[in-house]
């Protein structure tokens, strides 16, 4: 116990890390908490571009990635974090503000919290979201503290081959619990592994898969795959929905909830901060559903529930919670095992692979102060979005009046200045186009694009992991088999895939996600 | 990929359909990705003496992609499934093509041209679009791009070479 406070003592540290910086006006030094201002920056323009209507949160990350390419590793690390929070936050502002969810995980805050924006109510709707998500936030940095260590011990039992099967098993898991059909999505996952292919060979230096093109000998950015993917056929496809937005208009109404509705709140946000953080470390769409579970919950032991969809604060303070600590908790299986559980760490991981740090278990014995410095980085960025974001209303609420006819030109130039900037070659815009296209098409044949992205991040080690395991056996593919650990996760992924394809759960799932 | 573009197909109104509807579509499409991926992978080698060769990977997904395609197809046509939807050309048209243009002009004309015209292509894809609106938002928003790229992130990225050299 006194062993993970000194490790947090030390994250705490990193953060905290001051650096002398001379100011250019009067030639003067200045300590400089640089993390902590990074940290501040991307609560900030991870809101900034987060609160805005038809920007999720992977292409808010997509979009900002390249800003913090030119940092060193710690700081980008924890910039990153910073905005990936903030692009949460930001959606359900926009879901209480606006009737339109900004984000899957807010859709269950549109119902109730649109409802108490209408009747004036929007200032407390946001403080208890503020406070119900710092709440969870808190809890859920402390649970990733507490389990990093044993989790990461058992990681480091695994061989190549059990690896190999557990991002098999993940893979799975992902889209078992997404929405959409389970074909499609596997389907996804293996074309993006076969463009993770793409590029020169490791063991051989021969070129794959290249056409001839010897710019993307290095392989695909996935920045250019996600921009490409999320932003630009995204945009294409918002362009063509009649857009109905519902500002609301009028008084936000008090910020500080009164003792009342405070002492209403918090038994919903402890309970939705435990069914979050449950849910969240499950791959795939485990964060989404906590809102949903939690809505669930507090609906079904509410006195009166008819109150709800017409203004609960329960609805709000739950969910909420719920959403934020399973955005928290989805960091435990990147950090400890490497394998990122949705499409958003998948960006975290892409990102974090370009510093060269690569999650798994060693980096916590090899770089603690880089790990503990982002756990702890975790809880000052939950903190900074209580106090930015509650002053900040009324700027947020000017940001939801911008039309789409702005914003998606914006978006579109904004990408194509950080894509050229990630290796300053115009090629990789062009070859953004191509992937925004291929998006497209995938959009309109039903596909969902997310578990491409997981597989192309994921595509590079699991190869490798195989081939170091066939390697070990000679070539001979049993080993996956006669692994009892490969084996059992093995079984367990064909178990899973074979109870999701079951019509029963098949009808019961597709109901889950439509209500 | 591209034979996709043209179709037409009928709006999204949630009917189903047997015949050319979205699954169909959704196979051909992976079809058509796995013979890319089958044709650009025959040279590499399923095995080394060391183990697996580099061609395993690719070829393998490339063959479960194009079977995967198969099955979406025989669905499609012996099942109803989604309408194709309405595919919006003067969407991909201008996004794309903003991109583009440009991908195209960033290095001879720099940022300071290549930006305001990407943003006002681009914008052209909304039928909303007002010039008279679009143009001084592409020139202020151009502004606040220089300034975050190239002075605060100090990425080299060029302004406008005919002018300033760089």
């Amino acid at each position: 116990m006194f062993d993970l406070f000194d490790k947090l003592a030390l994250g705490f540290r990193t953060c905290w890390e001051v650096v002398w910086m001379t100011d250019p006006v009067f030639g003067v030094s200045w300590p400089v908490p640089t993390n902590l201002v990074l940290c501040f920056m991307g609560c900030l323009i991870g809101t900034l571009i987060g609160v805005l209507p038809g920007v999720g949160p992977i292409a808010t990350i997509a979009m900002l990635l390249p800003i913090t390419y030119s940092l060193p590793p710690v700081g980008a690390l924890i910039m990153l974090a910073g905005i990936y929070y903030g692009a949460q936050y930001g959606g359900s502002t926009t879901a209480i503000l606006v009737n339109i969810p900004g984000e899957a995980t807010s859709v269950v805050t549109v119902l109730d919290g649109h409802q108490m924006a209408k009747q004036g109510r929007a200032g407390t709707a946001l403080a208890i979201a503020a406070i119900g998500s710092f709440i969870a936030g808190s809890f859920a940095t402390l649970l990733i503290a507490a389990i990093g260590q044993p989790m990461q011990k058992m990681a480091l039992l695994f061989g190549p081959a059990d690896y190999f099967s557990l991002m098999v098993l993940g893979l799975m898991l992902s889209v078992v619990l997404a929405q959409g059909s389970l074909p499609k999505a596997i389907a996804m996952i293996v074309l993006g592994i076969l463009l993770s292919t793409i590029g020169t060979d490791l063991e051989t230096g021969e070129e794959r898969l290249t056409l001839g093109f010897s710019e993307i000998s290095d392989g695909i950015d996935f920045a250019v795959i996600a921009m490409g993917i999320f932003g630009f056929a995204e945009i294409m496809r918002n362009l063509e929905r009649p857009e109905a937005r519902d500002v609301v208009k009028g008084k936000i109404g008090g910020l500080m909830p009164s003792w009342a509705e405070l002492r209403q709140s918090m038994p919903p946000i402890a309970r939705g901060t435990i069914v979050g953080s449950i849910l969240g470390i499950l791959p795939g769409n485990g964060a989404v559903l906590g809102p949903f579970a939690s809505y669930t919950l507090e609906k079904k032991i509410a006195k009166d529930p008819s109150r709800f969809g017409k203004g609960a604060i329960e609805g709000v303070a739950g969910p909420e919670a719920a959403n934020n600590a399973g955005a928290q908790t989805a960091f435990i299986p990147l950090l400890t095992l490497g394998i990122p559980p949705n499409a958003v760490m998948a960006l975290m991981l892409g990102a974090m692979t370009i510093k060269n740090v690569i999650p798994g278990p060693e980096v916590m014995t090899k770089q603690p102060a880089l790990f503990w410095g982002m756990i702890a980085s975790m809880w000052i960025g939950n903190l900074m979005l209580l106090i930015i974001n509650l002053p900040l209303i009324g700027i947020w609420v000017r940001l939801l009046q911008v039309p789409y006819r702005l914003l998606f030109p914006a978006i579109v130039l904004f990408c194509c200045i950080g894509i050229y900037s990630i290796g300053n070659n115009p090629l990789d815009v062009a070859l953004t186009a191509c992937f925004g296209l291929l998006g497209y098409a995938l959009l309109k044949f039903g596909f969902e694009p997310a578990p491409l992205l997981l597989g192309f991040v994921l595509g590079k080690l699991m190869e490798e992991k195989m081939r170091q395991a066939l390697q070990r056996a000679r070539g001979n593919f049993g080993t996956f088999l006669e692994e009892p650990l490969s084996a059992g996760l093995l079984a367990a992924a064909v178990i899973l895939i074979v109870i999701a394809a079951l019509p029963s759960i098949r009808r019961s799932r597709d109901t889950a996600f439509a209500e | 990929m591209d034979h996709a573009k043209t179709e037409g197909g009928a709006p999204a109104d949630g009917k189903k359909t047997r015949g050319f509807n979205q699954d169909v579509g959704a196979g051909l499409l992976l079809i058509a990705i796995a013979g890319v991926g089958l044709l650009a992978s025959s040279g590499l080698r399923l095995t080394l003496p060391s183990g697996v060769g580099p061609g395993l990977m690719p070829r393998s997904t490339s063959l479960i992609l194009g079977a995967f395609g198969l099955l979406f197809v025989i669905q499609g046509l012996t099942r109803s499934g989604e309408r194709l939807e309405a595919w919006s050309l003067r969407g991909v048209f201008f996004v794309i093509g903003a991109v583009a243009v440009f991908s195209a002009s960033v290095r001879p004309l720099g940022l300071a041209i290549a930006g305001p015209l990407a943003l006002i292509l681009a914008a052209l894809a909304d039928s909303e679009t007002r010039l008279r609106e679009i143009i001084p938002f592409s020139i202020v928003l151009t502004a606040v791009c220089i300034l975050l790229f190239k002075y605060m992130l100090r990425q080299p990225i060029p302004l406008a070479p005919f002018l300033l050299g760089y």
